[in-house]
């Protein structure tokens, strides 16, 4: 199975969602739809389902135009953030549902809603009725139903977005792995980086309606492409060029051409080498402890920077240290 | 994140969706802007068809009718204030006091709903009139007939919508806005002024346009307590039934429509500004103690359900005497022998079963197919399923005589039960229409985009996606309806044919004639069915709840 989107627009009341995008997935791909509230992933999402006509462009499926088809011709398993449960159906007759809209009757659903529940692992929890299930099963019980007809293409919109912190990152793991041993190709839009970061192969930055940067997640963290990536996935301590002239000289080398506004260089703040040193530069203005690991906050030559350190690290507020960076990527600003 | 909910409408309506929103819409130009163009049109015409003012200059010539203007708004005025004032009480000791026996004050306030405002009349006159109970028993000289009697009569008939009103503004403001106040050392009646009366600005402003219309245009109490007091309904009806004066009839309709239309729009335009206001509800409120204001509150709800309850018990009283007022045996043979047979009830009943069945299948259709349509098309459709709240229901009423009893369409529908049932529902539409949108604005979008990824057809959505969630509203909006078209005089008055009684025109009948006991009887009919309609709204309703898993 291989999906192609090509050049896809969309506006909506004159102003554009999306604007010539353009990607591919393969056959088993992970790919997220990362990016801020109103920067068109759910749009995109949708045109892919189906729900919403895009104004131009194309959406390929294994070479076939589906422009035209509607959502209910597709065979897209779809999931959303949440209430998308019959209510008034219990998990069973939940997941029973497509095969029973495809005109499938009798053992032969009964036994395919065992296997898909044993697959979501709530076996046992075929007759309780949405609202006597957690969020987590709830979500558990749409996939097992997204999954019923052996869709094409996996789309999930926010599917943990609405689970608590716990449960989402057990689910995350269950997604993955299900995803995997199933071979399915999925995309899934959020605009949490954390889950992006641990679940895709292709992460898919998109920024009012444009692809910012598309890549692997690693790609992405450590050499994003543009101020927006840099912020967006994870932190980030972005320092002008001449700045950099004066403090850090040794990164003009990798420096890409151009004027002194054009780029700016991100450090993460785990790329910060702090070490207490009277003769330093730098003082600690705060320090958060976060466990195995503490944030401190540190001003140097007039800027304020992130740094990460061990949680062990024993650095306090005042105390002066020194700086120094080898790792870091250069933006656009 | 909402995203989905916000890109809902941008969904390509498919063809499902227009067969969904054409029918109800074509239903509506055809039985409401239809009729209502048509009175308009009458109402600038002559006889022969020729554009002319001439029917709004003899306004001025005739005498009675500046005057039935002036008697018009006073009584709309003046039932404003009383009905918004003891409105407020009422909501207030309902929401915001520790009063016993509020299930009570709850169902004495049922009772003008399920009474034509021509029986609360007709009760009025039994209780106060010349020869009332009051006279009788005490020798007072009681003369209800006029200005006292009409005011009387439409604040019991408007008081429980208003109570309705204001109530739901009520239960609106969170606690937290009580607890504030009190942290910040406001006292009860500090926290009266500043925290409960600014939220109830607006619901009282929409409850008063609402009673301000609702009472200029009833025709009900006019016709049995009015007397000499001639109001604009009252012209309307003697032009029309007495002279047969069908273009000043519709001059008349218009004059009455114009005063609904501006109020119900001044009401939207503070009921807008009311729902942007917050629509979270934190803790409910639980009122502090304080027994002087539950004192005070509990004798105004006292004042204010009394009369309620003493009309309709008179009602009741005089349909089991043997001949009122003179033979007070009491005796059931007037629901035995009933001077124009059950035939009037079972076409009550049968016109009404028929407006709620049919009108709810219309509504449910549009609220369903306006979901997915776009905002550019859905906007003026939503305009115009609400229009029909403006339209009184004698101007509509009216619109339908002159529509459809002479027109090519008059060899079909003249004198049916049908063009009847098509009145009262169009009459209640907006209300009904309304119910039925918020009941699907619970449906989640996203079982909807399920359905139609999983091959679901629009069929699918509307069975297995929207029926589940707005069945409590579909309910309630086909009792609603059931009960308005049992009870509603105004709108039928001039559909009626000496073949097709209503109820609720004989009661009108028998008055004007005299039979008050056998009227009684026929009110009581009206009354009883309403109830029972209530009774299996709330079982059916029950029954859904306990079924239904929704959370």
């Amino acid at each position: 199975m291989h999906l192609r989107i090509d050049k896809l627009g969309k506006r909506w009341n004159g102003q554009p969602v999306l604007d010539g995008v353009t990607f591919a997935a393969g056959a088993s791909d992970f790919v997220c739809l990362l990016g801020p509230s109103g920067c068109g992933k759910t749009t995109l999402l949708r045109i892919v389902a189906g729900l919403t006509p895009a104004d131009t462009g194309t959406v390929w499926l294994d070479g076939r135009d589906i422009g035209a088809l509607p959502a209910s011709e597709r065979r897209m398993g779809l999931v959303f953030q949440s209430y998308s449960l019959f209510p008034d159906r219990d998990a069973a007759a939940n997941v029973a549902y497509p095969l029973r809209l495809k005109g499938r009757r009798g053992a032969e659903v009964t036994r395919r809603v065992g296997e898909l529940l044993d697959l979501v692992g709530l076996a046992d929890q075929g007759t309780k009725y949405p609202g006597e299930l957690s969020g987590g099963q709830q979500q558990r019980v749409a996939l097992a139903r997204a999954l019923a007809t052996e869709p094409e293409l996996l789309l999930l919109d926010e599917p943990l977005s609405a689970l608590d912190p716990g449960l989402r990152s057990q689910l995350r793991t269950d997604i993955r792995a299900l995803q995997r041993s199933l071979g399915i190709p999925t995309i899934m839009v959020t605009h949490d980086r954390n889950e992006a970061l641990s679940m895709a192969d292709t992460i898919i930055c998109l920024r009012e309606g444009r692809i910012e940067q598309a890549g692997t997640p690693r790609d992405l963290y450590e050499r994003p492409r543009s101020r927006f990536v840099a912020d967006f996935i994870g932190r980030a301590n972005l320092l002008p060029t001449s700045f950099v002239r004066d403090a850090l000289p040794g990164f003009l080398e990798r420096r890409p051409p151009g004027g002194d506004g054009t780029f700016e260089l991100c450090l993460r703040p785990e790329d910060l080498v702090i070490h207490a040193d009277p003769r330093g530069e730098a003082t600690i203005e705060d320090v958060t402890f976060l466990g195995n690991h503490a944030r401190a906050a540190l001003a140097w030559r007039g800027r304020r920077l992130i740094a990460e350190l061990p949680g062990h690290c024993t650095l306090s507020r005042g105390e002066t240290v020194a700086i120094d960076a080898t790792r870091g990527a250069w933006v656009c600003a | 994140m909402n995203v989905a909910a916000i890109a809902r409408p941008l969904s390509r309506p498919r063809i499902g969706t227009w067969l969904l929103v054409g029918l109800p819409i074509a239903a509506l130009c055809l039985f409401f802007l239809h009729p209502l163009a048509t009175v308009l049109w009458r109402s600038v015409t002559d006889a022969h068809g020729h554009v002319t003012a001439a029917n709004y200059l003899r306004l001025f010539d005739d005498p009675g009718l500046p005057r039935a203007a002036l008697h018009s708004l006073s009584i709309g005025l003046g039932t404003t204030l009383v009905t918004v004032a003891f409105g407020l009480c009422l909501a207030m000791a309902l929401h915001r006091s520790r009063l016993p026996g509020k299930p009570l004050i709850r169902g004495v306030l049922l009772l003008p709903m399920l009474a034509p405002s021509l029986v609360i009349g007709l009760g009025l006159v039994c209780l106060l009139g010349r020869n009332g109970l009051i006279h009788r028993l005490t020798g007072l000289p009681t003369d209800i007939y006029g200005f006292w009697g009409l005011l009387i009569a439409n604040t019991i008939y408007s008081l429980p919508q208003v109570v309705i009103v204001l109530s739901a503004a009520l239960e609106r403001t969170p606690s937290r806005h009580y607890d504030a106040a009190a942290s910040l050392g406001a006292g009860a009646f500090r926290q009266f002024l500043d925290v409960t009366l600014p939220r109830l600005r607006f619901a009282m402003v929409a409850a008063a346009f609402l009673v301000f219309t609702e009472t200029l245009t009833d025709f009900g109490s006019a016709v049995v307590v009015g007397g000499n007091y001639r109001v604009l309904a009252m012209e309307i009806y003697s032009e029309v039934v007495g002279q047969m004066d069908f273009g000043m009839g519709a001059t008349l309709g218009v004059l009455l429509l114009l005063p609904a239309l501006l109020s119900v729009a001044l009401g939207r335009m503070a009921r807008r500004r009311q729902d942007a206001g917050e629509g979270v509800v934190g803790q409910p409120l639980v009122p502090a103690k304080q027994p002087a204001r539950d004192i005070a509150l509990g004798a105004a709800s006292v004042i204010a359900l009394l009369p309620m309850l003493a009309v309709v018990a008179t009602v009741a009283y005089v349909s089991l005497v043997r001949l009122w007022p003179y033979d007070p045996t009491l005796t059931i043979a007037h629901y035995l022998d009933m001077p124009e047979g059950y035939g009037p009830v079972a076409t009550s009943l049968g016109v009404s079963f028929a407006a709620a069945l049919g009108g709810i299948a219309l509504v449910f259709a549009l609220a369903a197919g306006l979901r997915s349509l776009p905002p550019h098309w859905a906007r003026p459709l939503q305009f115009l399923a609400t229009l029909p709240a403006a339209v009184p229901g004698m101007v509509l009423g009216l619109g339908y005589v002159l529509a459809f009893n002479h027109g090519p369409l008059s060899t079909w529908l003249y004198g049916s039960a049908a063009i009847v049932a098509a009145c009262s529902f169009y009459h209640y539409h907006a209300q009904a229409f309304l119910t039925m949108q918020a009941g699907m604005r619970q449906v989640p979008g996203a079982l909807e985009d399920v359905v139609s990824s999983l091959g679901g057809r629009t069929r699918h959505v509307l069975r297995d996606a929207i029926l589940p969630f707005a069945a409590p509203a579909t309910i309630a909006g086909f009792f609603y309806l059931f009960m308005r078209s049992m009870v509603t005089l105004s709108g039928v008055i001039f559909l009626v044919t000496p073949d097709l009684g209503l109820a609720s025109v004989s009661v009108m009948r028998l008055d004007e004639n005299g039979f008050l006991a056998q009227a009684a009887a026929y009110a009581m009919c009206v009354v009883l069915a309403g109830a029972l309609a209530l009774g299996a709204m709330r079982l059916a309703l029950y029954v859904l709840k306990d079924r239904r898993h929704v959370a």
